[in-house]
């Protein structure tokens, strides 16, 4: 993850809060937010070799599909869930994010824009955007439910899902005023901050 | 390695979990290592049904430790670094108080009248054994199966001398599939016309049949279908190595054999004794209770299921881990694939020998 995107988050995480997070890889986020933040955080990840590295980090981990895992936190009194980089790897994002919302108060969710321009250009010429942001081809990408910004948004706003704070960044993970000024067109990622309304 | 066995006495007794008391017991020991000068580098294994006190490396009888592959100098838990200790359970046949062993009280064996013990009264003994040896907290408790209900069972009671505790192949609760499976095998050592309802020391008998095929059953619920394809498949025992005309399949060799070696060694009133403490060990009745059982619970948990474990499931270590999650506790859980069933635990793999050394290194 990005550095300025961590960074982001760090911020909004309150202090001493509960927190999950959904595609955790190895840890590292949560590492930093356990350290700094002193939250009470799990990390939720499929990949063994992840989950290893977040034992050594003395990072707590489960090891679920997210796919299918989401319900069981009903209970768990979780102030904030995480989700980087991977609702668009999921069956149904639409139904994630109206599951995080009800197992958290807040969530933060951050995601590839498929409206970056490189990606317009190579659809543009008729082929499926592959960038330094999205670099797996159509056939290998686990990203199977690219949006845009504007869709994205457009999608909170069907759930009721009200959008507190916003952050883009442009290429090289680079926070610019292009990217601010027109997401849909310049940035590469989108970082949300969620809430029910 | 630095290997140690030895008998430690309790003669202040010990009050069982269903009130009856034993006015003195024994607990055999084995240790591993060195108990550093802080003795903040205790780690205490609880076995499962059938293990004993003789976790690691080789005894007199050149007999390798039951979980010799994951205990001893630089593998998972690394003697070199940590003082290991395991104890034979209370009722059991390996040398610590059980139906095998004289009662003080009336200088005769126990035999069927040892009293029913629990994982609790386990672990209060075993607690009882760690203030003897002067540790005031485990840096890691661990177990599978049976041992790891001790593991879970050992942060709730004592919250206080437990840092890590690791349960293994293991659940809340015995389910009602595996007190099944445990009163079909106790079944066939109560019709073994050897029982003599229990008192078969007495009359000078065994009931070696009854073990058996207890035994037999049990070997087919740790093993996976999977593994026992790979492993037996349908072929057939060559006709030299038979262990009795009456098998045909290399799978029916395989549990006679294992089956005749155990009813050797295994005594038919611990086989009821330990298997009834597993079936009795509840602390999950409803998802509720277990929350309120693990509440106070202050160790870091690590909970490993296995895959082609059917015995006790993966889902049984999630619940404990959704559980810890509702509560505060810091846990973690992993699934992995396991190739021999529930008897995974006790077989090293790359990735489960690397999660309990991260673990325990964390």
């Amino acid at each position: 993850m990005a550095i300025e995107i961590s960074k982001v988050i760090q911020d909004w995480v309150p202090r001493g809060s509960k927190i999950v997070d959904f595609g955790c890889g190895d840890g590292t986020l949560l590492k930093k937010l356990i350290d700094e933040k002193d939250v009470q955080g799990y990390g939720v990840e499929i990949n063994d070799k992840k989950i290893l590295s977040c034992i050594e980090k003395n990072v707590p981990v489960i090891k679920l599909d997210i796919d299918l895992g989401l319900h069981d936190f009903e209970f768990s009194g979780f102030d904030m869930s995480i989700m980087a980089r991977s609702i668009q790897c999921l069956k149904n994002p639409n139904i994630a994010l109206e599951k995080m919302l009800k197992l958290s108060k807040t969530c933060v969710v951050t995601l590839p824009n498929l409206g970056y321009w490189r990606c317009r250009i190579n659809l543009a010429v008729g082929k499926m955007p592959v960038t330094p942001d999205l670099p797996s081809s159509w056939y290998e990408t686990e990203n199977i439910h690219l949006c845009t910004i504007r869709d994205f948004e457009n999608l909170c706003e069907e759930q009721s899902i009200t959008i507190k704070e916003k952050f883009f960044i442009g290429p090289k993970n680079k926070k610019g005023i292009m990217s601010s000024t027109n997401p849909n067109f310049f940035a590469t990622e989108g970082v949300y901050l969620l809430e029910k309304k | 390695m630095k290997i140690e066995t030895n008998i430690f006495d309790f003669d202040e007794g010990i009050v069982l979990e269903n009130g009856t008391k034993l006015s003195s017991f024994k607990l055999m020991v084995e240790t591993y290592g060195e108990l550093n000068e802080s003795k903040s580098n205790g780690v205490l294994l609880c076995h499962a049904f059938s293990g004993n006190h003789h976790a690691a490396g080789k005894n007199a009888d050149g007999l390798v430790g039951w979980w010799d592959q994951l205990v001893g100098p630089d593998k998972a838990i690394d003697t070199n670094k940590f003082f290991v200790v395991c104890c034979n359970n209370l009722g059991g046949c390996s040398g610590s108080s059980g139906p095998t062993e004289i009662n003080p009280l009336s200088d005769e064996i126990y035999g069927k009248n040892f009293p029913q013990v629990s994982v609790e009264d386990w672990v209060n003994s075993q607690k009882m054994l760690s203030d003897r040896l002067g540790i005031s907290k485990w840096h890691l408790v661990v177990g599978g199966s049976l041992g790891g209900m001790q593991a879970l069972q050992w942060a709730i009671s004592y919250p206080d001398f437990v840092n890590k505790a690791g349960i293994l192949a293991a659940a809340a609760k015995s389910s009602t599939q595996n007190i099944a499976m445990n009163e079909v095998a106790r079944e066939s050592i109560r019709k073994d016309p050897n029982f003599c309802n229990g008192d078969y020391i007495k009359n000078n008998k065994r009931p070696k049949d009854g073990i058996k095929a207890a035994r037999m059953l049990g070997h087919i619920t740790y093993l996976s279908e999977k593994h026992m394809n790979l492993r037996f498949g349908r072929k057939y025992q060559e006709e030299g190595s038979k262990v009795s005309g009456n098998v045909d399949f290399e799978v029916e060799n395989y549990l006679q054999y294992k089956g005749e070696k155990f009813s050797e060694s295994f005594d038919a009133n611990s086989y009821i004794i330990m298997t009834k403490a597993m079936d009795g060990y509840d602390i999950a009745t409803d998802s509720k209770t277990l929350e309120k059982n693990m509440a106070n619970i202050k160790a870091s948990l690590l909970i490993i299921g296995f895959n082609s474990d059917w015995l006790y499931p993966p889902a049984r270590g999630k619940e404990i881990q959704i559980a810890a999650i509702n509560q505060n506790i810091k846990s973690s859980y992993i699934v992995l694939d396991g190739e021999q069933g529930h008897d995974s635990f006790l077989f090293h793999s790359e990735k489960y020998s690397k999660a309990i050394k991260n673990f325990i290194g964390s």
